[in-house]
């Protein structure tokens, strides 16, 4: 009994035709033969947004508020993606996200054990004076075993490099040793230190290369002729 | 947890938080309870990273930690929820109610801990008074003690409360079997809003300005001077909760002061000042006040004869709208507001509203009438309308197609034929309702990402103009003349001028929408809420 005007004459609809309101002879308006349209036109213009004072005020609240979250330690940067090749603009921007992590102190006991992160490492980045003075004090508290090995082969590096360097290799050395002194992962201070001694102790002694710096350094004194 | 909800607290979380933050909270979202380890190997997220997000979210109360269902032992298990995240739209207006209420200083109490989650109260002092003395002319400087009587007053009319105890955090490794799996409550907490003893004396301090330096001393000065003020452990956050309540009273003012009078408004204002202590949050209806009381509690402006009252309040109970109920004959008589009427009241405008602005007048006729005769049939809807046969047909099959209104059949026979069916119009106040609710979370999720693709496409030029600022800005304080400012100035050339104009317009617009709309999404949220406890 049902549906058996299924197929039989195009106007037959599951539902009685009459009830609804479509009487014979009506036109249907025409089938769907697609999806509707991404932005449909709209017969009924939106109202306009509402003005004012307060909607104002509300507005600038919003605005302030986003930008002031943006420069707060809870505005994580996700790890900067390193590029295939190192550019020279890459000095001028500035990646880092300042001292984010060390401002952001917090009562730890309130979170779970697993997530307290900063009771162990202290600041690895920070350069500036104040902070490695600080952080020296803590560092120094802490893993002696590493801190041993480290000063050890710090002054095999030395002895070498007081060769080649003047005054200014003196300051860096300084400079990578209280690098050192705030690194307390194994492995972040392994690599920064391995890099470092493949930079200066490749398999060629650096005294027996002649790099061509001192060419041209024996004519300064005779000014005469012309230089080549 | 819908869809749209979801991807709208995402967009959320990667505004307010960053990406990395916004990534680990949707993951968060689609898939329930989980521990670490679970969410480091889906994510894909560094370890380091995934622990400063949870931190993060942990501390703005977004995300809670249980121990593990499985075992007592098993890893802790991280769950957030949508609700809180979608607060984040109406930060503004909390904000902004703090200052009608409180002042600048209440304003700013209530930006500092929104913007941090949870502090203690004299951090929030210091911090706020740090921030009102920049603003105040040289010389002056704001008291601490202000500010923390402004604080108190916040948390004595409940609008701040403590943070709960994580129960389960520090005790993880004494194996007790019996952490509780929820957090608790704020409220069930007997000290909730009780103001710590604090010491705290002193005045705000100016930033001079040579500012960088300052700062990194000020920053060392904290970290070495950590003077213990009495409340150390005790954190503070904003109860949400509190502010919808003054949220919906001052809807329902403001419907009786657009539906009736002002003076009608005043008394119904008075009566919710009244029982604002004595009604809970989820009741129905506020506790009955006598009329007497209600006579002695009017504002001294408002000097008007009891007989006067009486006749208004009369007017308020018989009004259709169903504001105030009469609740008995002593005292003068009994008068309670009904707040779960009201609020579904204001839900059904905020419909017929939506229908008539998308469909016109005639289609807001058909609803309306549909709304309060329930069920209709076709021939009926036509007679009850006053609306020509076919007009009345395409009205109701464009709301039927959008889901508005629904179809209900009534069967004369059990095997549902056809031509013997009833076939009646409806509409379900609460189902729709949803529905729209729904419709403001993908418009508002929609508005956002409109905003972002606006800022990225300008994204050069914006740059450029920020720099060309703080090149004037550096000019100007190391005093330059005219002309070189000029010259600055006119590195921006005019057409580029002009598509700033213009993106700041568009964005400023798509802001503003976001505002508004979210005044719909608190008003729906509220009716819905109230619809599931009754």
């Amino acid at each position: 009994m049902t549906g058996r005007g299924r197929g039989r004459g195009r106007r037959m609809m599951t539902f009685s035709v009459e009830a609804v309101g479509i009487n014979r002879g009506d036109s249907l308006p025409p089938s769907i033969q697609q999806p509707t349209p991404l932005f449909p036109v709209m017969e009924q213009k939106p109202l306009p947004l509402a003005g004012g004072e307060e909607a104002e005020y509300l507005l600038a609240l919003k605005q302030e508020f986003r930008g002031a979250m943006k420069s707060l330690p809870c505005f994580i940067q996700p790890a900067a993606a390193h590029r295939d090749v190192e550019r020279y603009s890459d000095k001028y921007h500035s990646t880092e996200p300042a001292d984010g992590p060390t401002d952001w102190t917090t009562d730890w006991k309130r979170f779970p054990k697993e997530l307290r992160v900063r009771v162990k490492k202290p600041t690895r980045d920070g350069v500036s004076a104040a902070v490695t003075r600080s952080d020296r004090v803590q560092s120094g508290q802490k893993k002696k075993k590493i801190k041993e090995k480290e000063e050890v082969l710090l002054k095999l590096e030395t002895l070498e490099k007081k060769e080649e360097r003047g005054s200014s290799g003196e300051e860096e050395e300084e400079g990578e040793e209280k690098k050192k002194k705030q690194e307390d992962e194994e492995a972040e201070g392994e690599e920064e230190y391995d890099e470092e001694e493949f930079e200066e102790e490749t398999d060629y002694v650096m005294s027996y290369f002649d790099n061509g710096e001192e060419f041209g350094g024996d004519s300064d004194d005779n000014m005469d002729e012309a230089i080549y | 947890m819908t869809a749209q909800e979801v991807r709208l607290c995402g967009l959320l979380l990667q505004e307010h938080f960053g990406e990395v933050v916004a990534k680990v909270g949707t993951h968060l979202l689609k898939s329930g309870a989980q521990n670490l380890r679970t969410i480091i190997h889906e994510t894909g997220i560094s370890l380091d990273l995934v622990k400063k997000s949870l931190c993060v979210l942990v501390q703005h109360g977004t995300c809670v930690f249980s121990s593990g269902r499985k075992a007592p032992g098993s890893p802790t298990e991280y769950r957030t929820s949508c609700d809180r995240i979608l607060r984040i739209l109406r930060y503004p207006r909390y904000i902004y109610t703090a200052k009608t209420l409180y002042g600048d200083t209440g304003e700013l109490i209530i930006e500092e801990l929104l913007q941090r989650g949870d502090m203690t109260m004299s951090s929030t002092v210091k911090t706020v008074a740090d921030r009102l003395t920049q603003n105040m002319e040289e010389g002056r400087s704001m008291d601490y003690s202000e500010v923390s009587s402004a604080f108190s007053k916040l948390v004595e009319t409940h609008f701040l409360q403590r943070c709960p105890p994580m129960a389960g955090a520090g005790t993880k490794d004494s194996g007790t079997p019996a952490t509780p799996a929820t957090p608790a409550i704020p409220e069930s907490f007997p000290d909730c809003y009780r103001v710590p003893h604090v010491t705290l004396i002193g005045r705000g301090k100016r930033r001079l300005s040579n500012e960088d330096g300052e700062d990194q001393r000020n920053a060392k000065k904290t970290k070495m001077d950590s003077e213990t003020h009495g409340d150390e452990g005790i954190y503070w956050q904003v109860n949400f909760e509190r502010f919808h309540l003054h949220f919906r009273d001052q809807a329902i003012i403001s419907a009786v002061a657009n539906k009736l009078d002002q003076t009608s408004s005043e008394i119904v204002r008075t009566m919710l000042r009244m029982s604002e202590v004595t009604t809970s949050p989820t009741a129905t209806c506020t506790k009955p006040l006598s009329a007497n009381e209600i006579f002695r509690s009017l504002p001294s402006s408002y000097n008007i004869p009891r007989p006067i009252l009486d006749q208004y309040l009369t007017l308020l109970v018989d009004d259709p709208m169903e504001f105030v109920g009469k609740a008995g004959e002593s005292g003068g008589g009994m008068y309670v507001v009904n707040l779960h009427k009201a609020l579904a009241n204001l839900a059904r405008a905020t419909l017929e509203s939506v229908v008539q602005e998308r469909f016109g007048s005639r289609s807001a006729r058909i609803f309306r009438l549909l709304l309060r005769k329930r069920h209709l049939e076709q021939k009926q809807v036509e007679d009850f309308a006053m609306i020509p046969a076919k007009e009345a047909k395409d009205m109701l099959y464009t709301l039927l197609s959008q889901n508005l209104v629904q179809l209900q059949e009534i069967p004369k026979t059990p095997d549902y034929a056809p031509s013997r069916t009833f076939y009646l119009y409806t509409v379900n106040q609460l189902p729709t309702a949803r529905m729209l609710l729904q419709n403001c979370y993908k418009t508002v999720a929609n508005l956002i990402e409109r905003r972002l693709f606006e800022s990225k496409e300008s994204k050069r030029l914006l740059e450029k103009s920020q720099r060309i600022e703080a090149i004037l800005a550096s000019l100007q304080a190391s005093g330059a003349e005219p002309e070189q400012l000029t010259e600055v100035e006119e590195m921006i050339t005019a057409p580029e001028k002009q598509q700033l104009e213009a993106l700041r317009l568009h964005i400023n617009k798509l802001d503003s929408a976001e505002n508004q709309v979210d005044e719909t999404i608190f008003l729906l949220e509220s009716y819905v809420n109230s619809t599931a406890t009754s």
